[in-house]
């Protein structure tokens, strides 16, 4: 089951084409905020950073704090919650995989295989969390690559342990699968690639808006509930944690949401007329 | 005392609605062992949903259907017992007619070598490698067949599995379901080709409205020289000169 599930991943253009924007979408992520800004601020390129004054972020990426959120494969964040082009096309990925087989019909040879939909849904699942994690290696290792081509090109000294770089990208590859299996279970669910398109992307969009709106109503803290939304748990993941959720509480969250995900989308198979 | 070999598809009095209209009701038969038995209606007749409810792709409302004895989702490696063809395989347009036979075999846990011989089997080996986006309806029809062909069932259901092919892919698959059968094998087949079926049906039954309005012997419709099991069909479908 998973050997053909991989085979039918890896033959679809769809795969190919979302794991090479995830790999370009962060390696342009990587070279704007990671080499770009901290050369603005240099003033090796542009006017400098006192003629670009509070237009410019400040990147400090000597510190460790800064060089570890470089290290995520979803690209750096600079401290805030923005979708990168990166996570879109890996939760995509998940989403297209999940509507392919209703799409082009294949879902029927698919279940006369495997009529005990449930199981089929997990290999699917297994099959995308392999691929999944396969891209998060890609990307670990670009985010890493950058950093360090960034670091050398300014002199800055890599401070962050040698532990922590491998952690934060073993937890960042976990992320990334996750994220592609979320994306196919919202895909199994929703059946039609547009609907599951627009469904996911607007989940996307939607959590740091929700997250936002939480924190005004709340009088200006974070609430810790949106901490568990799906983007801010697998930033969580990346990083070890929040003040407010520990880093084993993010992972385990976020692969009970993931497979809570999956075991939707197996009832939701079983049921449904196909 | 052994117990009987369980019937290759039974079905008894299964029932689908769609929307709160019946498309099935009350639909019983059976196939019995070796045969080719030609599954026969009017468009919009209940035909391909009986087909699924067989194979338990669409849930029953009533009744129960059989594949070898037991429903086909209790089957063991199902895809090595019943070969199917619906919907012209539903291939993927990306991928080539090779990588879709491979997925396939991967799927039904036969070895891949198997692939290349049922594209040899069905005359697809030359186009094996182009993409299936760009294949005709025929073209995608044998691969489909192919991809039936893959486990070595014992079983062949098939929706109009001749739609799309080309007068040799039709002569062809005439003979192999007919060499089918004669190996032991039993074949349900859909279809609106009642001079196909005519010539290589063992049995009939003729679905009308959603129910069962004919079961016979294809002995039993050329009973008379003079017969043909067109005009038989017309007979017990009540639809000679009905345009539907």
């Amino acid at each position: 089951m998973l050997r053909a599930e991989l085979l039918g991943l890896v033959t679809t253009t769809a795969t190919k084409v979302a794991a090479a924007v995830a790999v370009l979408g962060l390696v342009l992520t990587q070279l704007v905020l990671v080499t770009l800004l901290p050369a603005l601020a240099r003033g090796d390129v542009g006017p400098g950073a006192e003629a670009l004054g509070d237009d410019l972020p400040q990147v400090d990426l000597g510190s460790a704090a800064a060089q570890v959120d470089a290290l995520s494969p979803l690209g750096a964040t600079l401290g805030g919650g923005s979708i990168g082009l990166a996570l879109l096309a890996i939760v995509l990925l998940g989403v297209l995989a999940g509507t392919s087989d209703d799409r082009h019909g294949g879902i029927v040879g698919a279940v006369l295989a495997s009529p005990r939909r449930g199981r089929l849904v997990a290999g699917k699942a297994a099959a995308v969390g392999l691929v999944g994690a396969a891209v998060g290696v890609v990307l670990a290792l670009v985010s890493l690559v950058t950093l360090v081509g960034s670091l050398a090109v300014s002199g800055i000294p890599v401070v962050t342990p040698a532990g922590s770089i491998a952690a934060t990208s073993v937890r960042g590859v976990l992320a990334v699968a996750c994220l592609a299996v979320l994306g196919l279970a919202v895909g199994i669910l929703c059946r039609s690639q547009l609907a599951g398109v627009l469904v996911m992307i607007g989940v996307l969009v939607a959590e740091p808006v929700v997250a936002a709106v939480a924190q005004l109503l709340v009088g200006g803290a974070a609430a810790t509930w949106t901490q568990f939304l799906p983007v801010a748990l697998a930033q969580s993941v990346i990083h070890g944690g929040t003040a407010d959720v520990p880093g084993a509480v993010a992972v385990a969250a976020l692969v009970g949401l993931t497979a809570a995900a999956v075991a939707v989308a197996g009832v939701a198979l079983s049921r449904r007329d196909v | 005392m052994n117990a009987p070999a369980p019937l290759p598809l039974e079905a008894r009095g299964l029932r689908k609605a769609f929307h709160g209209r019946p498309r099935v009701d009350d639909v019983s038969f059976s196939v019995r062992p070796g045969r080719v038995v030609g599954l026969l209606g009017p468009n919009g007749a209940g035909k391909t949903t009986t087909l699924r409810l067989l194979l338990g792709l669409v849930a029953r409302d009533a009744g129960e259907a059989l594949v070898l004895g037991r429903p086909y989702r209790e089957l063991e490696h199902p895809a090595r017992q019943v070969g199917a063809v619906l919907d012209a395989g539903g291939l993927h347009p990306a991928r080539t007619g090779r990588q879709h036979l491979a997925v396939a075999a991967a799927r039904a846990g036969v070895p891949a070598a198997r692939v290349d011989a049922m594209l040899a089997k069905v005359g697809m080996t030359t186009d094996a490698d182009r993409r299936a986006g760009g294949y005709s309806l025929g073209m995608r029809q044998r691969v489909a067949i192919a991809a039936a062909l893959l486990g070595e069932p014992r079983l062949l259901v098939l929706d109009e599995p001749s739609n799309g092919l080309d007068p040799a892919g039709m002569h062809w698959l005439r003979g192999e379901l007919r060499a089918f059968a004669a190996d032991g094998g039993t074949v349900l087949l859909s279809s609106h080709l009642l001079a196909d079926i005519q010539e290589i049906a063992d049995d009939v039954v003729v679905i009308a409205d959603g129910r069962v309005v004919a079961e016979a012997t294809m002995a039993d419709v050329l009973a008379d020289p003079a017969a043909e099991l067109e005009g038989w069909y017309l007979e017990v479908t009540g639809t000679e000169g009905v345009v539907r």
